[in-house]
């Protein structure tokens, strides 16, 4: 089978502290990976291991493996600028740069990146983004605002967008509704059920039910070590590990 | 007792107002454009002069200094607030927190063996050079600060889009730290334009020329004050007190200009 994403044998320490224990697992294309599990378990960790963005923290050392197409993003020969192309990412609160238009919230990365040839090809990537993001009806006449006056929830779908917009094969999601009101919330799962369809997405979340509702497969992350992993159905309601068990049903934070 | 703190808080700005005062009422009346840039009074003669070449000469040993203080130093505050981590980093924070309250005069004498003695001349290159090293601490340490304002979520954000860090740093970044960074500019740029013991020893002043070129020697505001102020001359006194609310205006604009900055950010 031809996966999205491999990581085999994935260690991560700051500094001492060892916060990734011998993580492995697969993930199958277009479906919605959740990572679940309680605060501090090491989930933000091993979703920015993936693409390479825990190196911004000088203290974080890996070892292990992350592949996708069959390209470890660790070997020597892999850009690391490519690794990070190859993911969009969306945080746990909406952070479109505030200096910024929407537009140009959008128009960024692929301009940066020189994905595209001219500025009309711009405009047609920035505006296909917006859809892909549910926002384009919302923003249309607003193009060359601020995007700090948008509202929580557009502001995260404006950086759903502001990710979609560098053509990335798999998204990662960290948390992605924890800021944000319940209406707003179901909006961005509506959306990632959309998005499946064309990419691969990966959600960290400390909620268990939000795994269920939108998951097709689930790991549960436990103190660093990967408890258990399976379809979402099965998971929730079989679960073969005693610590899966109380966490889904909701007596573990 | 509060009543003491508050009366010797007072007093402790009293001093300001007193030297904007004095200033202004000794110096406000040669404010006008002929002054700016007319060259000096003859000592004794009957005829009004100006400023001209020390202002041209302030303005390049300004603008020289800032170009290459504040390229040196954007680009160790960045280091600085990226690689905090480093020893190097460190390190070079204790130099610069040194290097702060280092006296200039020394940093003059520094500028003469090293670019007035080989070239025989007192020159305009080793006064901005002076100034460049007076004004580097100021605005790597600024720098530091407006790049550490940024918030980490900005950060991971700039370098999830793919790009390398010299773009994610000074294409994405920048603008969001840019008002703390044209602070620290400014503030480089007031402390250029004001110091006088760097030129001393290096530019030696011309009285009047306005500018013959960068291995030259040159004028500079804050120079002709003391030259002309300890001078005999009842007139040259008199361009003295001019120059002085000069540099006293220009001061005081930049010092306006960075409150307005600053305060653009925090709204």
């Amino acid at each position: 089978m031809n996966w999205a994403i491999e990581v085999n044998n994935l260690n991560v320490w700051y500094g001492d502290k060892h916060v990734i224990k011998n993580v492995s697992f697969k993930v199958p294309k277009n479906i919605i990976f959740a990572v679940m599990g309680p605060s501090g378990c090491g989930k933000s960790t091993l979703l920015r291991a993936m693409n390479r963005l825990l190196e911004l923290n000088p203290y974080a050392r890996v070892e292990g493996q992350v592949k996708i197409n069959g390209i470890d993003v660790y070997s020597d020969n892999v850009d690391i600028t490519w690794v990070r192309r190859q993911f969009g990412m969306v945080f746990q609160i909406p952070n479109p740069f505030p200096h910024l238009s929407i537009y140009e919230n959008v128009a960024l990365g692929p301009k940066l990146n020189g994905l595209v040839k001219d500025r009309s090809e711009l405009d047609e990537l920035v505006k296909q983004a917006l859809q892909q993001a549910y926002l384009w009806d919302e923003v249309k006449n607003d193009l060359k605002k601020p995007a700090s006056m948008l509202s929580g929830g557009q502001q995260q779908r404006l950086c759903i967008a502001r990710a979609l917009a560098l053509k990335p094969k798999i998204i990662l999601m960290d948390e992605p509704t924890a800021n944000l009101d319940p209406v707003a919330s179901s909006k961005i799962e509506e959306l990632m059920l959309e998005l499946k369809e064309e990419y691969t997405i990966i959600i960290v979340t400390h909620n268990p039910q939000q795994a269920a509702r939108i998951s097709d497969y689930v790991a549960f992350l436990y103190m660093g070590e990967l408890i258990e992993i399976g379809e979402t159905s099965m998971v929730f309601t079989r679960p073969r590990n005693a610590l899966t068990e109380k966490y889904v049903v909701g007596r573990m934070g | 007792m509060l009543g003491v703190i508050s009366s010797l808080a007072i007093i402790s700005a009293i001093p300001i107002f007193a030297i904007i005062i004095n200033i202004y009422s000794e110096g406000a009346r040669h404010l006008t454009l002929n002054f700016l840039i007319d060259l000096p009074p003859p000592p004794v003669s009957g005829k009004s002069g100006g400023i001209g070449p020390a202002l041209v000469g302030s303005l390049i040993l300004t603008l020289l200094a800032v170009a290459i203080g504040g390229s040196i130093g954007f680009f160790t505050g960045l280091y600085l607030s990226e690689f905090s981590h480093t020893r190097l980093a460190h390190y070079t924070q204790i130099f610069l927190q040194i290097m702060v309250e280092f006296p200039t005069i020394i940093i003059g004498l520094f500028a003469y063996m090293v670019l007035v003695a080989p070239l025989k001349r007192f020159n305009a290159l080793a006064g901005a050079f002076a100034l460049s090293i007076v004004i580097i601490p100021y605005i790597a340490l600024n720098v530091r600060e407006a790049y550490r304002s940024i918030p980490y979520t900005l950060k991971e954000a700039a370098f999830s889009l793919g790009v390398s860090a010299p773009i994610a740093y000074l294409r994405i970044l920048l603008s969001t730290a840019r008002r703390g960074v044209l602070t620290a500019l400014l503030i480089g740029m007031a402390k250029a334009a004001g110091e006088t013991a760097p030129l001393l020893l290096t530019i030696l002043g011309t009285t009047f020329t306005y500018f013959g070129g960068l291995d030259q020697p040159i004028n500079a505001i804050p120079l002709l004050i003391y030259n002309f102020a300890l001078s005999p001359y009842e007139r040259w006194h008199q361009v003295a007190w001019g120059a002085a609310a000069v540099l006293l205006t220009i001061t005081l604009m930049i010092f306006i200009i960075s409150r307005l900055v600053v305060r653009e950010v925090k709204v």
